[in-house]
């Protein structure tokens, strides 16, 4: 019996409008609001040091700065009620990203053996993560990546995690949520073009896009490509390229400044008004970065994790509270970064106080990832679960349409057309085997049917 | 056919641009016999200080005066180098080769550094100049008309530079120390005032390069080291220290990235670098170098 595009999408959960997305009944959800209640035994008054590695300098800052603000939030709201179990107040040690993957390596051992940091977290490169996550786990350093989103990590780099997390940002996730939002939107789509950055990145959203469209869009086809360098601004000869192939769809991964440059140049060329757009990372980098002129009703990707708009008001108080106290400290609004490293923080403290629970005292780092593992955790974005096998966090994916709204100068995600999919859908499962190029990727291939498509 | 006709603009626009900045090093080189590695980083400087400066005057301003704010970034730049030259780099001369690299490679990531402190990690943008010009329909097709205003102010600049070089008397005195700065100023040529002229001068080109790039672009943290390694790549080609080299390979570059776009996506930038490697090894001292 053939499956249809409907059926499939239905079975994957896959929802528009406004829902709150997978219930989480019957599991412990721990909040980050909670009061604080007495440690148990006695607690060292030793600040507890984070070094916070990210990129503080070069085009990568655009993501790493909002990663630190983040770190910066909740350490704060934590020491203002003490510290860690109201004794350790949390000190941040900053590092920069931009020094290249093997002085990053060397940096995060003198952290730890000059500096003695107690935790490390950041990084925003998936470049960086899978030379980091192996030297951390040599160095038995308690890590919470907060982005470096690469399936890789967990698939190769350091397939049996013990003391290393990453709390949000499954790169696949990127790819396959862009098309399984497209095939809902815009199931007639048949001539597809690609413009993505030139690394991991990039390929990893046009193979994820691929792979998804081939069974959810079987008659789609590829038009043209092109694979701008990233942080590149001009983008003139790959428009002209991508409007000389006459597709229904452009797919596009072009992030940050990038994108910016890009929207305004396709912009002058026509090209939003020619085709549909589709984006894995339009709004996700830095929201109030993209003004009003970009065209509404693009699919405008926000790294398939959150956007600040979303849950509105005060539907997930917790969302509402962050963004708030995160605008009136920094007069920005917070990207996924900011909300990553905000969630990552209260992971660490959540762990710390449930250890201390348990056995009193300053709980060691075997505690402290004990409760790690498995957490559930609801943060300004949503349910956060860290899975126990791979140390991954998994939070459902979100994605909507670029609208402007009179409450703020640069357009925001269509409140009433988000589209939400539940994370277990669209990511390998626990026991998966290993695949190449992600396990992600060889699990859509073989265990999701192909739409019958008219 | 609109699409092709469209192919070419775009590679002359770009081939503009980088002729702006590759000719601005290729003259500080061919005059002082530096290379300069922060040469890119002044051209991101003029790219943010024009976004900057019509970012501050945007509201209400009338749309001419916008674009007369258009060379900021020129100037500015200019100024600065007017400054570093004698300030920062003319007690290195006498040293090794060396220490002129390492200085302005320092110069490279202060500049920067004092770009995202002064403008912060986030684009900036100029794009009401690019907007306010709308676009030109060729055939089926739309092309912002912006970009063929910097097609030709990148002309513009090759033929004044030209001008400037070989008919007047400023560019007699500088085309004399660039042969032999010894004898120029055993003639009586006031040799530190004709390098601080020629520093300002490439800064001056770089600083525009960015200034007329920023409008249909951003200026972006990072820009200035990827502009230098496009440049080396123009000047590698063309020869460094001439200007002609500087054009052509620039007209060479900006070709050769169009079509590899189109056809080698995969490959776009390794095309280019292939291509000098070629001119490398068959005239190492690039199609108008001067042999040693």
């Amino acid at each position: 019996m053939p499956v249809t595009r409907r059926d499939l999408l239905a079975q994957l959960g896959v929802t528009a409008a406004a829902t709150l997305g997978a219930s989480a009944a019957g599991i412990g959800v721990a909040g980050i609001a909670r009061a604080q209640e007495k440690p148990k035994g006695t607690i060292p008054d030793k600040p507890f040091r984070i070094g916070h590695m990210t990129f503080f300098t070069g085009p990568g800052a655009v993501l790493g700065e909002p990663m630190y603000k983040g770190n910066l939030l909740a350490a704060e709201e934590i020491n203002a009620q003490g510290g860690l179990l109201g004794k350790r107040k949390i000190e941040v040690l900053k590092a920069d990203e931009a020094a290249g993957t093997d002085a990053n390596v060397k940096e995060m051992r003198r952290l730890k053996l000059s500096e003695k940091i107690d935790m490390f977290m950041g990084i925003t490169s998936s470049g960086n993560t899978p030379a980091l996550g192996p030297a951390a786990e040599e160095l038995k350093l308690l890590t919470i990546f907060v982005d470096g989103c690469t399936d890789f990590l967990f698939d190769k780099a350091v397939p049996n995690p013990r003391y290393v997390f990453r709390i949000t940002n499954i790169q696949s996730a990127d790819g396959s949520t862009c098309a399984l939002a497209v095939a809902m939107t815009w199931p007639d789509v048949k001539k597809v073009a690609h413009i993505h950055p030139d690394y991991a990145y990039g390929r990893n959203c046009y193979d994820h896009f691929s792979i998804v469209s081939k069974k959810l869009m079987p008659k789609a086809q590829n038009v043209s490509e092109a694979w701008p360098k990233l942080f590149s601004t001009d983008f003139t000869p790959h428009i002209t390229k991508t409007l000389a192939a006459k597709p229904d769809l452009l797919c596009t991964s072009v992030w940050g400044g990038d994108y910016i440059s890009f929207y305004k140049q396709a912009l002058q060329h026509g090209l939003f008004s020619k085709m549909r757009v589709a984006t894995t990372l339009a709004l996700g980098t830095a929201p109030q970065a993209i003004g009003k002129d970009h065209p509404e009703g693009v699919l405008a990707g926000v790294h398939a994790n959150y956007h600040f708009s979303y849950p509105p008001g005060n539907r997930w108080p917790l969302n509402k509270s962050f963004v708030e106290k995160y605008h009136a400290k920094f007069n920005e609004y917070p990207n996924f970064q900011a909300e990553g490293a905000y969630t990552a923080t209260h992971v660490l403290k959540t762990a710390v106080e449930k250890a201390n629970k348990l056995a009193g005292g300053w709980p060691d780092d075997d505690a402290i990832i004990s409760q790690i593992e498995g957490m559930m955790l609801a943060g300004p974005g949503g349910y956060v679960y860290i899975r126990p096998d791979n140390h991954q966090g998994y939070k459902d994916a979100i994605t909507g349409f670029s609208k402007n709204v009179p409450e703020y100068p640069f357009p925001i995600l269509d409140p009433d057309r988000i589209i939400t999919i539940p994370i277990r859908n669209i990511t390998a499962p626990p026991g998966w085997p290993k695949g190449e190029p992600t396990s992600t990727y060889t699990w859509i291939d073989q265990t999701w049917p192909t739409v019958k498509q008219a | 056919m609109d699409i092709l006709v469209i192919h070419l603009f775009n590679a002359l626009l770009y081939a503009s641009v980088l002729f702006l900045i590759a000719g601005g090093l290729s003259l500080i080189y061919g005059v002082m016999r530096i290379v300069n590695l922060a040469h890119g980083t002044l051209y991101a400087f003029g790219a943010y200080v024009t976004a900057w400066v019509v970012g501050q005057w945007l509201a209400g301003a009338h749309p001419i005066f916008l674009y007369l704010l258009l060379p900021s970034g020129a100037l500015a730049a200019a100024l600065l180098g007017a400054i570093l030259e004698p300030t920062l780099l003319r007690p290195f001369y006498r040293r090794a080769e060396e220490y002129q690299l390492l200085v302005t490679f320092g110069l490279l990531m202060i500049l920067e550094d004092v770009m995202r402190f002064l403008w912060g990690p986030y684009p900036l943008s100029a794009s009401a100049l690019f907007e306010m010009m709308g676009s030109l329909a060729i055939g089926g097709s739309v092309y912002p008309r912006y970009n063929l205003l910097v097609v030709a102010i990148g002309g513009l600049a090759a033929l004044f530079l030209w001008m400037f070089v070989y008919k007047t008397r400023f560019g007699v005195v500088l085309r004399a120390t660039s042969q032999d700065m010894r004898r120029a100023s055993a003639m009586g040529v006031n040799v530190n005032r004709v390098y601080v002229q020629a520093f300002t001068i490439g800064c001056f080109m770089a600083g525009l390069g960015g200034a007329i790039v920023v409008p249909g672009q951003s200026a972006v943290l990072g820009m200035g080291v990827d502009a230098l390694v496009l440049a080396f790549v123009v000047v590698v080609i063309g020869g460094l220290g001439s200007l002609e080299g500087a054009l052509f390979g620039a007209l060479i570059v900006g070709v050769v990235r169009e079509i590899g776009v189109s056809v080698f996506p995969e490959v776009e930038l390794a095309v280019l670098y292939l291509i000098a490697v070629i001119v490398l090894l068959v005239r190492p001292a690039g199609l108008f170098g001067r042999t040693a």
